[in-house]
């Protein structure tokens, strides 16, 4: 059964999204295709349904949910539910079996890097994209840690709004297979996204790329202003680059991360070389052409790997680009602007 | 208190409630100066007032329901009645879907319209066998009130909605492009001569019946006629041209043109000025203008219009971006249509309902006349509509000279006057403006720049310097006072005017802004024009010097 509960990204490919996940399956079609992304394991929708199973966790939710006497009107009712479900989740200890198969592939990664508790970030990966909905940790260290922060993730697709996700669509509550990818930590000095097109206009002659200091998450989490640059596609030539206050960023403590004022000399100084500009750059061209249409991609700089080297793919995902209203919708909607809404 | 208004209902100014309920009135001095007659305050004017109104609730047109109009000491004052905020909500919805049409194809539109407009004209004199001025003679007295009526009631009705449809739709189109040209580019769309460039360059019917002029007076000269338009007078050229075989052929091909675009009164509106095809000699002072010209100055700058057009297109489109070109290109194409449409509807709208309109009362002025009900066949611009309808049958029976006689007293006092710009709290006004951009056809402001110490502040029409000598004509029977090189200071013009484009050297006009009709016309003539200067011709007095920047709007007096 091991077998089928986790998968080295290199046995994967994107056609695994039923499998583990679409951010699994797609780090290991990246993996295939011999771009830098951090090394690591993937555990399969399956791993996520026999914890549920071999626990009796599932028995309880089933029951819970039975029960409850409300239809989930109310935001209470979500916060209320998911307080008890993830209580059920988290408090099962994992089954030996399942536990010592991840330990075991934690070991080998951490032999192949030559490193004693290496730090590993645990990523929820839906077979469906369900950006922001469900839970990431980062900089997990240590055989407990990982075992723990893995049902953590799980718990996640018991949290309040994928509840309700779940409940606007009509999906069962009870149970939302998901994979986890875990996967060697980037010691990020900057990290951000890439848009292989503009996302706002569906311009596709040019690149977008946001960036911050340290980790990606204040970037993904559209917390910080970051710095902004636009690339032409075909050249890779920046057309012009924006100095983001960068006000906060995400930083390693010993175990997890913390978000923090960033300082003065670097909020005002960018956040990226040119030549990692048109790294990132450069590497997106090949995503987006691998997967023949635009990219959603978030890459880290490490700071311990030399140039380009150091330029590091972490996730990929067809970019959503903002529904364009036909022009004459457009100038209808600014009439009323104009004339109307003054 | 009330003032009256000739005897009209509902258009008495009461100068305690109207200024609280409307804030604010303004008057509208680009139509009602000179002051309307009674006749066709509540005949014309009434139409097009309806069909403000009308175009309001068709398109749902979210801020208001249409203006309101108010005559006070003869002054039309006008008003938007807005809505309430819960009538707003409603209406847009159903006013996106009913706006989108024009700016989807704004010619698909009106095309359809005019054809009808013209179908309805032909028929209205077809059918009761009408075919040249004097022919309305024909008819009984019946006949004719039956032709009256329909006027009235159906043709002016139908003439109404579709010109105040087009213009409505215009002007948000028009207006929303001049708003978001300032947003775009941080300039005044009015003064910057790229927006007055991508105007040009399209040809209104307007230029073909000036085309036909022409084409009239180079074969006036072919034919060795140019002797018989020596004549200061123009019904003596007219007597001049019998007397000659070739004269009477000229003069039948003449006619032919007169028939077919002759609809059409000197001033667009009032039915007070007789119409080209009721007095032949009204064209002839235009064809004296052009018998010089070896070519049609509209054609020598047609092609150049065109093609600085075209150009204008691509660098302004090259300054966009690639998200705002799409929405800026579809805004820019259907702007530029309403501006055309803006030139191209006095034909089919104002003149030709105009002269029609003149051609019946008129010919009523003359029955009433002869059968004795009053003096003069003008007095009949003082009487009302129902007024007609019940003195025309049978013919005589009614003296209606003491309605004229003080009413006639009323407008010939207020003719003197000077009308105040408003009643009512004016700090409300530009809230009004705002609730309707259409109200920019009949009110205007113009836009000083202190910085650049001109006497006259307008809007850059058309572009280019000139220095020239200064002629204030108030009215279309002033116009042979024109001489060549001179610059036209007019409070506003009508397309009738046009032909007088072919020699001015520059324009300045009181009225109008960047779609009205001397401004389109300047630029299609390469005239040098500022307009909406609002005191032009109380500023300016003729035979001074003055000079026109016509790129930045504005006029200096050289010599005082």
């Amino acid at each position: 059964m091991s077998n089928e509960w986790i998968l080295w990204f290199d046995e994967l490919n994107q056609e695994c999204n039923d499998q583990v996940g679409k951010k699994c399956a797609n780090l290991g079609e990246m993996t295939k295709m011999g771009l830098r992304v951090p090394p690591g394991f993937a555990l399969s929708l399956e791993a996520y349904k026999d914890f549920m199973f071999l626990t009796g966790a599932d028995m309880e939710i089933k029951e819970y949910l039975d029960n409850v006497i409300h239809g989930f009107e109310k935001i209470q009712h979500f916060n209320a539910a998911s307080e008890e479900l993830r209580w059920i989740v988290e408090s099962k200890e994992m089954p030996r079996e399942m536990s010592a198969a991840i330990l075991s592939h934690y070991q080998e990664l951490c032999q192949r890097w030559d490193m004693k508790d290496m730090a590993v970030s645990t990523r929820s990966a839906g077979a469906s994209s369900h950006p922001g909905q469900y839970e990431t940790h980062l900089n997990v260290r240590g055989d407990q840690d990982i075992i723990e922060k893995i049902i953590k993730v799980w718990s996640s697709t018991f949290n309040p709004r994928s509840l309700s996700a779940r409940k606007r669509v009509g999906a069962p509550l009870k149970s939302d297979p998901i994979g986890v990818a875990v996967l060697k930590m980037v010691n990020a000095r900057s990290a951000g996204i890439l848009f292989t097109a503009d996302p706002n206009t569906g311009d596709t002659s040019r690149m977008i790329i946001e960036a911050n200091w340290g980790l990606g998450e204040s970037v993904v989490g559209g917390e910080a202003m970051p710095d902004v640059y636009i690339l032409d596609k075909a050249s890779l030539e920046i057309i012009d680059r924006k100095l983001g206050t960068k006000g906060r960023c995400v930083t390693f403590k010993e175990v997890g991360v913390a978000e923090q004022d960033t300082p003065t000399e670097k909020s005002c100084t960018f956040c990226l070389s040119d030549e990692e500009v048109k790294e990132v750059g450069r590497l997106g061209k090949i995503l987006e052409s691998h997967f023949h249409v635009p990219q959603d991609t978030e890459w880290a700089v490490d700071q311990d790997l030399g140039f380009p080297e150091s330029v590091i793919l972490l996730q990929t995902r067809p970019e959503v680009i903002a529904q364009r209203k036909k022009p004459v919708d457009q100038v209808v909607d600014l009439m009323l602007r104009r004339f109307i809404k003054r | 208190m009330l003032h009256p208004a000739y005897d009209l209902t509902f258009y008495e100014f009461d100068d305690e409630r109207d200024p609280q309920i409307y804030e604010v009135l303004l008057c509208d001095l680009v139509h009602g100066k000179p002051p309307f007659k009674p006749l066709y305050i509540g005949l014309g004017w009434y139409w097009y007032v309806y069909a403000i109104s009308c175009t309001a609730e068709t398109l749902h047109l979210p801020t208001t329901k249409g203006w309101d109009y108010r005559v006070r000491d003869g002054y039309p004052y006008l008003t938007a009645m807005r809505t309430s905020e819960e009538e707003a909500k409603a209406r847009e919805p159903i006013f996106k879907e009913k706006i989108r049409p024009f700016i989807e194809d704004f010619d698909g539109v009106w095309d359809p319209l005019k054809a009808e407009l013209m179908e309805i004209y032909t028929e209205a004199k077809e059918s009761r066998g009408l075919k040249e001025w004097d022919d309305i003679k024909k008819l009984s007295n019946i006949e004719l009130l039956k032709f009256f009526l329909d006027y009235a009631l159906v043709i002016n009705r139908k003439e109404a909605e579709t010109h105040m449809l087009m213009l409505v739709a215009t002007y948000y189109i028009n207006g929303l492009f001049q708003e978001m040209w300032r947003d775009v580019f941080g300039k005044e769309a009015p003064i910057d001569p790229d927006f007055g460039k991508l105007m040009t360059g399209f040809e209104a019917q307007d230029s073909r019946v000036f085309r036909e002029l022409w084409k009239l007076a180079r074969k006036a000269v072919d034919m060795g006629l140019e002797g018989s338009f020596k004549s200061e007078d123009n019904e003596a050229v007219l007597k001049e041209l019998e007397k000659t075989d070739n004269g009477k052929k000229w003069l039948a091909e003449y006619k032919k043109f007169l028939l077919e675009h002759g609809w059409r009164c000197e001033r667009m509106h009032a039915y007070d000025n007789p119409a080209w095809v009721e007095k032949p000699s009204l064209a002839i002072g235009r064809i004296k203008m052009l018998l010089s010209q070896k070519t049609f100055v509209f054609d020598d700058e047609h092609d150049r219009n065109i093609k600085e057009r075209e150009e204008t297109e691509k660098k302004v489109l090259a300054r966009l971006s690639a998200e705002q070109k799409e929405w800026f290109g579809t805004l820019m194409k259907s702007a530029q249509r309403s501006g055309y449409w803006s030139e191209d509807h006095g034909y089919f709208c104002d003149f030709y309902v105009g002269a029609m309109g003149r051609w019946i009362v008129s010919e009523f002025g003359r029955r009433f006349a002869e059968a004795g009900c009053i003096d003069d066949p003008e007095d009949i611009h003082f009487l009302h509509a129902f007024e007609i309808r019940k003195a025309a049958i049978p013919m005589g029976n009614v003296n209606l000279r003491p309605y004229v006689e003080r009413r006639k007293a009323a407008w010939e006092k207020s003719y003197n006057l000077d009308p105040p710009p408003f009643y009512g709290d004016i700090t409300k006004a530009q809230d009004v403006l705002r609730s309707d951009p259409t109200l920019s056809v009949s009110t205007q402001v113009p836009i000083v720049r202190e910085e650049l110490k001109a006497d006259l502040y307008g809007a850059a029409a058309a572009p280019g310097m000139v220095e020239g000598v200064a002629r204030v004509i108030m009215g279309a029977h002033q116009l042979p006072e024109l001489k060549e090189g001179e610059i036209l200071v007019a409070p506003g013009t009508s397309a009738a005017w046009t032909v007088a484009f072919s020699f001015i050297k520059g324009l300045i006009t009181d009225g109008g802004g960047a779609l009205s009709h001397p401004v389109i016309m300047a630029r299609e003539y390469g005239i040098p024009c500022v307009a909406g200067c609002v005191e032009g011709t109380q500023k300016i007095k003729t035979g001074q010097k003055v000079k026109i920047d016509g790129d930045l709007g504005v006029v200096y007096i050289l010599n005082s």
